[in-house]
């Protein structure tokens, strides 16, 4: 038939599918029952489930990755919805997540240069007469620096949904009479939650893994699981344990796609 | 009026985040002009740490590798993924559709860590050798869902009975694609192209994973330059690429407000009241 | 200002940057009536809508509510609701909460809500829907959900935006029957927005004619059918015959070749004019008994008449709507009564057209 040229042209999506996003991840399922000798091995899953430290490590990733998610969600969702409200959203919209544009490297490193011991901001609290304080390598740097990072992935989907919302509903609902807090409560904010579902997950799921902030900007003082792995597969060459907390990784993943993926109840149009 | 001072609020918040976005930017753009050797206590102006950046051969060598790199694997990446996407429009059966989708969003989704990981697994079971190559194949890997989703909704927004209209009119199969398809889904695979050079550009952690024989990108140099402590020369490269990313993106803007522009032109034509509908909430 | 009235636009204007949609509006708007805002898009029909619902502000002019300047007072704060094109129904809430938005807002116990709401459904024929998404309504059901939202909340005008206009044909003449009776029966003000004239005739006391952000005329559907103001509102409304003439005398009008008795008067001697003459008071007779003779071009049948285009010997159209057939290319001829004929002026405004009425209708109803 006429269709084979469009088979044909195809074929190279198909290879790409079946080779680096499917065999890939049945390589780390099947790394993951390999000890550091490559024998066959269970343990590398009683161990995650019974050692302290990697349950410990588990859970404080957890932990930073609900708090940098939180702050980021409250810094960005104000800054959203008051930019849909501008004249030139867009302009600004892409000003605010143009620094997405640079690497994160690079914005790391200018981090290591004003919470430097002798940065700017140590200036400022020797100035003000609190003191020079060790602000690099400490836990609150690390959120710091995270949050600063993360917040254009949750600016632009929760930006995007409030612009989504069409006009007549904030016509309708100031018709029936809400004031604009009202219309924001119960129309705007509503409507928008589908964005903060896409901005948590765009957000919570990079930030288990991160694992080049920890060591520059935290000096190793917060492991998560991104650190984990790295330090499994690039220093200690133990691929199995690696690919464990890789496995872990994925369906914590999955999970949280799951929870906080759209509802689909009557969304046929 | 309250309105009008609530919103005066507004815009100073506004302030405050574009100015905490910047600031760390600003700082090293800053310091990339002192003499003083540190990033603090800034004591004269001077252009040596660009011209160390110039000197600098394996850093100029390791820039340009970085460009080529992202380049060309974003260039197989958008080819990959446009046929891909036009493939994946034209599943009849839902289910599979959706399957297929589902899989094109997993590298989306995934963290960088577990890429590079079973990246790095992959090559290593296959004999492969970590360097240029890998890196290249592990970029074109993660890059083509973007463009995948970029060139979908462009397919979906196209209207099908030009296709039919093309086949009336006596068009096979190639002529539909290369006259019709791909013309009308030109702003997708700009937009894919764009994604996928900004991926490969901005990529750390799969490279790290992957990279060997010497090979390396900008972001891993920087990584390891960093650790060793802090050199203004950085800061120097930091400012050249970060004019090179405003070029980028602020070209990229122009370019798409052009083609809405169009776009609005033509739609405008077709229904010139549209303004009458234009209902501005207070 | 009368007792009667309930929204008086005093010279409103609106413009849009270098747009000026409205230019200087004055009506008044009484209670208990349906009116019908009628012409094509982009006429500014909506925007008075939007103007009475304090979606957007004048330009210049005042609005009046009630007797008091409501140029200032938010949405929320006017006793208006609004039926939308789209309906705007709230697509996270079901049937049941999207009646009882406003109610809601205005902090209504439980128990008043509940039963208010089911009010409503009875009243659209909704019962039994009330738990529904809003994604699992038709297009008809929807539009029922739209209305009486609005109504719930006990409006003292009704805004309504082309609310039939994503309704099939069928559901179209049905939800007119539907809309008339419930105005009726409720005895509140509707003001409906449309740009279908069908639908305009059938349903209201009062339309307005819009074209390019003015009223060209106001009145109730016979007056506005029977005598149109200008051209535009005679194609506008209904299918009509217009042909240049000349005014003779009063009630003498020259058209076609010939000169005719009519019910107009008060132009100059010998004024240009327009005339027309609808096609279903056009009778087909033979030519010897008509008043004008026309050969037929061409004939469609449309079902419930045939459609018949035939030309006069000066070369004006004339259309015919005729339960009996015709031969095309015969000479036949066409006969009508001196009340059949409305002789327009050019260029003439509503007020003079008022004024030049007033002189001369209590002669004219003795002819």
């Amino acid at each position: 038939m006429t269709k084979k040229p469009k088979v044909f042209l195809f074929v190279p999506y198909l290879l790409w599918l079946a080779l680096f996003v499917i065999i890939p991840l049945f390589l780390i399922l099947y790394q993951s029952f390999f000890d550091i000798h490559g024998q066959f091995t269970f343990g590398n899953i009683v161990e995650y489930f019974t050692s302290g430290t990697y349950l410990s490590m588990t859970l404080s990733s957890f932990f930073y990755a609900f708090l940098i998610t939180l702050v980021t969600l409250v810094i960005s969702y104000p800054a959203a919805y008051l930019l849909t409200r501008l004249k030139r959203k867009q302009l600004w919209m892409l000003l605010l997540i143009l620094p997405t544009w640079i690497n994160v490297l690079l914005k790391a490193y200018a981090f290591i240069g004003i919470f430097s011991q002798s940065g700017s901001v140590n200036d400022f609290l020797a100035f003000i007469g609190v003191g020079r304080q060790q602000i690099l390598f400490t836990d609150a740097s690390f959120l710091l620096v995270a949050t600063y990072i993360e917040i254009p992935f949750m600016l632009l989907p929760i930006y995007n949904a409030i612009e989504e919302i069409h006009p007549s509903y904030v016509s309708a609902s100031r018709d029936l009479g809400a004031s604009q807090w009202e219309t924001f409560r119960r129309v705007i904010f509503p409507l928008s939650l589908s964005g903060v579902r896409s901005g948590v997950q765009a957000v919570f799921i990079p930030s288990l893994s991160l694992f080049m902030l920890t060591r520059l900007i935290a000096g190793n003082r917060v492991i998560t699981l991104g650190t984990a792995i790295e330090q499994h597969f690039l220093v200690t060459q133990n691929w199995g344990m690696g690919s464990t907390i890789g496995v872990v990784l994925i369906i914590i993943m999955v999970l949280i796609m799951l929870l906080t993926g759209e509802r689909k109840k009557g969304a046929a149009k | 009026m309250m309105e009008k001072r609530s919103f005066k609020w507004a815009n100073l918040y506004l302030v405050f985040v574009f100015l905490l976005l910047y600031a760390p930017i600003a700082y090293l753009i800053y310091y990339s002009f002192n003499a003083g050797g540190t990033m603090n206590s800034f004591t004269g102006f001077t252009w040596e740490h660009y011209q160390a950046v110039f000197e600098d051969t394996r850093l100029i060598r390791i820039a340009l590798d970085t460009l080529k790199l992202a380049l060309s694997s974003a260039l197989a990446a958008t080819i990959i993924g446009t046929f891909g996407a036009i493939g994946i429009y034209y599943v009849k059966k839902r289910r599979t559709r959706n399957t297929l989708l589902s899989f094109n969003n997993i590298l989306l989704v995934s963290p960088d860590v577990i890429i590079g990981a079973s990246l790095l697994i992959l090559f290593t079971m296959v004999g492969f050798q970590l360097g240029f190559t890998s890196v290249f194949l592990a970029h074109i890997a993660f890059s083509i869902p973007i463009v995948v989703l970029m060139v979908l909704p462009r397919l979906q927004e196209m209207n099908d009975s030009m296709v039919t209209a093309a086949r009336d009119l006596g068009a096979n199969s190639f002529q539909v694609l290369s006259r019709i398809i791909l013309p009308s889904i030109t702003p997708g695979i700009l937009a894919g192209y764009f994604m996928a050079f900004t991926y490969s550009l901005d990529d750390f952690a799969v490279t790290f994973f992957v990279t060997g024989g010497g090979f390396s990108t900008l972001s891993v140099e920087i990584y390891s330059r960093a650790r060793q402590g802090v050199s203004l020369e950085i800061n120097a490269l930091s400012t050249i690429l970060f004019l090179f990313a405003l070029g980028l993106v602020v070209g990229y803007y122009f370019i798409q407000q052009g083609l809405e522009k169009n776009k609005r032109k033509r739609t405008a034509v077709k229904d010139p009241t549209n303004h009458e509908k234009a209902v501005s909430p207070r | 200002m009368a007792e009667n009235t309930i929204i008086r636009f005093e010279d409103v204007s609106k413009r849009y940057d270098e747009m000026e949609v409205l230019k200087s509006v004055s009506f008044d708007i009484e209670r208990g009536k349906f009116y019908t805002l009628l012409g094509p898009s982009g006429c500014g029909k909506t925007t008075i809508l939007n103007l009475i619902a304090g979606f957007t502000d004048a330009t210049n002019g005042d609005i009046l509510i009630d007797g008091k300047k409501v140029n200032d007072v938010p949405p929320n704060k006017r006793k208006v609701n609004t039926v939308f094109q789209d309906y705007a129904l709230f697509p996270h809430m079901n049937v049941f909460e999207n009646i009882a938005f406003g109610l809601r807002i205005k902090k209504m116990n439980q128990k008043t809500i509940e039963q208010k709401v089911s009010e409503a459904l009875r009243m659209m024929r909704l019962e039994g829907y009330a738990n529904r998404d809003i994604s699992e309504m038709s297009g008809g059901q929807r539009q029922r959900v739209a209305i009486a939202r609005a109504l719930v909340n006990e409006p003292d005008v009704l805004l309504l935006d082309e609310p039939l206009s994503a309704l099939d044909l069928k559901l179209r003449t049905e939800m007119q029957y539907e809309l008339r009776e419930l105005q009726q029966r409720l005895g509140i003000t509707f003001i409906f927005v449309t740009h279908d004239q069908e639908e305009a005739l059938a349903m209201s006391d009062e339309i307005f004619v819009m074209k390019e952000g003015e009223i060209v005329q106001s009145g109730t559907p016979v007056d506005i059918y029977d005598e149109p103001i200008n051209r535009y509102v005679a194609d506008f409304i209904g299918e009509s015959n217009i042909v240049e003439g000349t005014m003779v005398e009063d009630y003498r009008v020259a058209f076609g070749g010939k000169v005719f008795e009519c019910v107009d008067g008060g132009m100059r001697p010998n004024e240009r004019v327009e005339v027309v003459v609808r096609p279903e008071d056009l009778i087909l007779t033979s030519p010897g008994r008509g008043n004008l003779v026309v050969k037929i071009d061409t004939q469609l049948f449309r079902g419930v008449h045939y459609e018949i285009i035939g030309y006069d010997e000066e070369g004006n159209e004339w259309m015919v709507h005729s339960t009996r057939r015709a031969i095309v290319g015969e000479q036949v001829g066409l006969s009508f009564e001196p009340q059949d004929i409305h002789v327009m002026r050019f260029d003439e405004t509503e007020e003079e057209f008022d004024a030049r009425i007033e002189t001369y209708t209590e002669e004219g109803e003795r002819v």
